[in-house]
């Protein structure tokens, strides 16, 4: 396994540093609240949705959280489209002879629907009895639900936006490093010319210019955000490349007449890593917020897609509503607050003078 | 740790944006002195008198008809109160700072120009805003139409002064219709509305000119009266460059109020000024009104911060139409109003509405189909925004037209939102079965999805209600919100699905239909002579096959019908009222078979709050006033302001009222 994968090949150093991590009580705790947080989220339609978990329904099992959606008719009402489960849950209850049963989820609210049919859209305050624990927005939608979907929303974009801006970044910041002398002096000054295009100016006209064809969404946005934050990795992988070259084990590897992505991507790559993986949380953070900013501005993902930065917006616009502001600046403190933690115990762990301490 | 990235770049962005603005700030307006081709427009003027003696045409004082029925409007009642006090300052707020002080010309619109033109400037002969179809004079002591019909003429007042001090003279008339005929003036609209309508100027004078127009019609002073002339004195340097130049110029005025360059506050705000001796300040119909000294402006982009500075007494009124202000922010509950030193008001006026709608645009495939677009109207819960977004406050439209002070059509009524009445439609047209997400498919695999383009951060919140009431039909909306600039673009270029917009229309005796419903807007090959020319006087025959689409017009909905083309020109050449009402039901019953235009929302009353110390007349305002200030009939009145401030110190209260002026509620 690690013979066909050396790229993840533990060696003694890195499981040490792991140990370390693990010792540092704020951040290791910190990582667990927010892998179970990711893992949550992930499978959150099972426990925020509108959707029934499992509907038996007049002998017959439905499950129909994930596929195809049930229309009233199948249930026995006259309406075609989707059938409301909350009402189906009240009628079932109603029923003397209790053969017809259904599971909802915890919080049985999707972020998209309007929880009070028949009454005036305006936000309301969080409400124990009636389920929205964080209250509802302006058009009474469950605040916690659009929060979650948002969270949701807004790591799959961290995810993938590491994911392009790493692979472009390490890849172009080894070449330059590795081969030096006029590419690395060339693609230094194209980095620069780049980087001093203003990035908010650049997304608020594409977003307006974006045709309908596509539409403004979360892969177009992702595009538009990476190719404007690549360049900040090229500079660490770059000088990184550049000591790692010198070292003996790449010049015996030349002379062994390895190829040059071989020496870069399995040689050099491996002994740099500790620099990249300091920097992950930290991107995690900056990509939550930009993508936050984006969605404030009115400049994000298109309505009514969940998302934090839209939640701020209405709170702020709503400033006599204040827990829709509440509900979104606490989520996005706690989850920026929790990524630093862990960043700061990645860094310490990694840090290769072990009794430095930071202030 | 070093600094992120996109979060770096961000800031720079955000830096650069300050950095912009602090610009704007700093650099004093370029230019207020005429350049050094100053005479260039009177050559080029005198040219184009040349060149069309047919327009501009001079004649002597003994060639006014003797037999002409001059009106004056005497016996007409004013509408603002003579004894409203002048002085004082008064605060008010603009949401963007202007990008000119010109009021004609690119980037005009919009920004102050209600201020320096629309509320302020009087034109020649007014619309009365308590009486449809009668007129009151502003620049002339008296008016008469000539015995054709067609002719107006007009008496310039010989007290009309610029606010220089030069008279106004028919010298002025003739650089006005010279300038908005102009391609110097980049203004294609004007350049047409002033060929196409004024046919020819006649100045007998220089107080006493006509104006020729093409059409009889019932209301023509009003209608071609109500133009504004500009100075030609201090236009000396008009030209082909003209808007550089006069991008920040203070240029003189006819009406009260003057923005001088020193009160230009670049990005933060303006400051008019009322002129001490205005030559009208006594006039019929201007007396009491214009009344403040001062007319601050303040820039205030966020429309929350701006009631905040209302509540604490930074403004001295705020419209409060949005139901989060009225029913929340600025309730009755708030304590200034509480305590009687903020009054609420509710104005039912009577203006034609902004004509809201979702525009279905019939070019695009499967909406081509009438089905799918009766299935549309029964699909969008419009009625349910009115009741719950808007909480009441907003009526369903029931016709194209509403709002002009008489039904358009005696039984047409917008189309009940009915999902399953949709489905049949839809069913009609072959959407049959239902996807895994809820949408009908046809046999072909299409799904029944269209895209709603608008641009308005109000929409945010109001279109994924229509989106999720749709899906009831098997309908999906996808939403699209754009900038104003290019979301407008988009529909003048007809490439939306559909588009949630609306045009305002001014306050005028019958609504036009010519713009929005004509085939030649819709395509240029629509007939197959020049589509500008009207079928009926050219003999030309409709294309059954158009292609060319017209870009840059109103006709958003695409509608091409020959038989309502022929009811639009006999309807735009009609001279009586009468007949304009019977065609205007014919053109709104097929408007309404056709189904391409979905029935928005309007709202009969605007509403807001002002300050204790804000004067008012008796009725408040004027019947076709649109918002607060368009008239200017309100005043302060210092001492209650001085003892309003000291009840706030003291914790003073008043009688805390909620005023309903429903004298122009329409039925």
């Amino acid at each position: 396994m690690t013979r066909r994968f050396p790229f993840l090949q533990l060696d003694p150093q890195t499981r040490k540093k792991l140990r370390r991590f693990r010792s540092i009580r704020r951040g290791y705790v910190s990582f667990l609240i927010l892998a179970a947080a990711v893992v949550l989220s992930l499978a959150a339609e099972l426990l925020v949705d509108s959707r029934a978990l499992a509907v038996r329904y007049e002998g017959r099992w439905y499950f129909p959280t994930y596929g195809r959606i049930y229309t009233g008719k199948e249930f026995g009402l006259d309406y075609a489209y989707e059938v409301n489960y909350r009402d189906l849950r009240t009628r079932f209850a109603a029923e003397p002879t209790g053969r017809n049963r259904i599971f909802l989820p915890p919080i049985p609210f999707n972020p998209l629907e309007n929880c009070y049919p028949g009454e005036t859209f305006r936000p309301r305050p969080p409400d124990w009895r009636t389920g929205h624990y964080l209250g509802t927005d302006q058009i009474n939608r469950d605040i916690l639900s659009r929060l979650v979907y948002g969270f949701r929303n807004a790591l799959i974009f961290a995810g993938a936006f590491i994911l392009l801006t790493y692979a472009v970044g390490i890849s172009l910041g080894c070449l330059m490093g590795y081969f030096g002398g006029w590419f690395d002096l060339l693609v230094q000054r194209l980095i620069e010319i780049w980087s001093n295009i203003p990035f908010l100016f650049v997304v608020i006209i594409v977003a307006s210019i974006v045709p309908a064809s596509i539409g403004m969404n979360l892969g177009v946005l992702l595009v538009i955000v990476v190719l404007f934050s690549w360049t900040g990795m090229t500079y660490y992988m770059r000088s990184a490349t550049y000591r790692e070259k010198a070292r003996d084990y790449v010049h015996a590897a030349q002379v062994l007449g390895a190829s040059t992505p071989r020496i870069i991507f399995r040689h050099i790559l491996p002994n740099v890593l500790s620099t990249i993986v300091t920097f992950i949380p930290f991107t995690i953070a900056s990509s939550i917020s930009a993508l936050t900013a984006l969605d404030f501005l009115g400049f994000g993902l298109p309505p009514p897609t969940p998302s934090w930065g839209e939640l701020l917006r209405q709170g702020t616009s709503n400033l006599n509503s204040p827990w829709i502001v509440a509900s979104a600046f606490s989520a996005l403190v706690i989850v920026l607050l929790v990524v630093t933690f862990i960043g700061e115990a990645i860094r310490e762990a990694f840090d290769p003078k072990k009794f430095t301490t930071y202030q | 740790m070093p600094a992120f990235p996109s979060f770096r770049l961000s800031l720079a962005g955000c830096t650069l944006v300050l950095l912009v603005a602090g610009c704007g700030k700093t650099s004093a307006p370029a230019t207020g002195t005429p350049g050094a081709d100053s005479k260039v427009m009177e050559a080029d003027l005198a040219r184009t008198l040349k060149e069309q003696p047919d327009f501009y045409v001079f004649k002597t004082p003994a060639d006014v008809p003797a037999d002409l029925k001059w009106q004056d409007s005497a016996d007409l009642p004013e509408f603002a109160d003579p004894n409203a006090k002048k002085g004082g300052s008064f605060n008010y707020y603009i949401t963007d700072f202007p990008r000119t002080l010109r009021t004609i010309g690119p980037d005009a619109t919009g920004g102050i120009r209600q201020y320096l033109l629309d509320y302020t400037e009087p034109a020649f002969v007014l619309p009365h805003p308590n009486l449809p179809g009668a007129a009151y004079p502003g620049l002339v002591t008296a008016w008469a139409v000539g015995p054709d019909g067609k002719t107006l003429y007009y008496r310039i007042d010989p007290k009309a002064r610029w606010s220089d001090g030069h008279p106004l003279t028919t010298d002025d008339v003739v650089f006005t219709l010279y300038f908005m005929r102009s391609p110097h003036l980049r203004e294609p609209w004007y350049n047409d509305y002033y060929t196409r309508y004024y046919r020819q100027l006649i100045v007998f004078d220089p107080l006493t000119f006509a104006t020729v127009h093409p059409d009889k019609k019932p209301d023509l002073a009003v209608r071609f009266g109500n133009f504004v002339p500009y100075p030609r004195h201090a236009y000396q340097d008009f030209g082909p460059d003209w808007l550089d130049r006069f991008q920040w110029r203070e240029v003189p005025k006819l009406g009260p109020y003057q923005l001088y360059t020193k009160d230009v506050d670049k990005g933060r705000g303006v400051t008019l000024t009322r002129l001490k001796d205005w030559w009208a300040v006594d006039k019929r119909f201007f007396r009491g009104r214009f009344n403040p000294d001062r007319y601050h402006l303040e820039v205030i982009r966020d429309p929350d911060k701006a009631m905040e500075s209302f509540a604490r007494g930074d403004l001295d009124m705020f419209p409060l139409g949005q139901p989060k202000y009225w029913y929340e922010a600025l309730s009755d509950q708030h304590p200034e109003v509480a305590a009687g030193r903020i009054q609420r008001f509710k104005f039912y006026n009577q203006t034609p509405q902004p004509d809201w709608g979702l525009w279905i645009n019939r070019a695009k495939p499967i909406l081509d189909h009438r089905e799918v677009r009766l299935g549309i109207q029964h699909a969008s819960n419009i009625a349910l925004v009115c009741t719950q977004f808007f909480r009441g406050d907003a009526t369903q439209m029931q016709t194209r037209s509403d709002g002009y002070g008489w039904r358009m059509h005696p039984t047409i009524t917008a189309r009940p939102f009915d999902p399953k009445r949709a489905r049949e439609y839809f069913a009609q047209a072959g959407f049959t079965s239902q996807g895994p997400d809820g949408v009908l498919t046809n046999a072909a695999g299409q799904r029944l999805s269209f895209t709603i383009t608008a641009f308005s951060q109000t929409m945010r919140d109001l279109l994924p209600i229509l989106k999720e009431e749709a899906l009831k039909a098997g309908l999906e909306y996808k939403l699209e919100i754009l900038d104003r600039t290019t979301g407008w673009k988009k529909m003048q270029e007809k490439n939306h699905d559909i588009a949630l917009a609306a045009l305002s229309r001014s306050v005028e005796l019958y609504p036009r239909y010519w713009e929005m419903y004509h085939g030649t807007n819709a395509y240029t090959d629509a007939y197959t002579k020049d589509g500008k020319l009207s079928p009926i006087a050219t003999g030309a025959v409709p294309n059954p096959h158009p292609k060319e689409i017209a870009v840059q017009t109103n006709n958003m909905t695409m509608t091409f019908i020959p038989r309502l083309d022929l009811l639009i020109e006999a309807y735009d050449q009609a001279e009586t009222l009468d007949e304009i009402k019977r065609l205007a039901a014919e053109i709104e019953e097929i408007i309404y078979e056709d189904a391409a235009w979905v029935n928005g929302w309007q709202r009969p009353f605007y509403r807001g709050g002002y300050w204790r110390y804000v004067k008012w007349p008796a009725g408040f305002n004027v019947a076709q006033s649109r918002d607060l200030e368009e008239f200017f009939v309100h005043w302060i009145d210092p001492e209650e302001k001085k003892e309003v401030e000291a009840a706030r110190r003291s914790g003073r209260t008043y009688p805390a009222t909620l005023q309903v002026f429903d004298q122009f509620k329409t039925p």
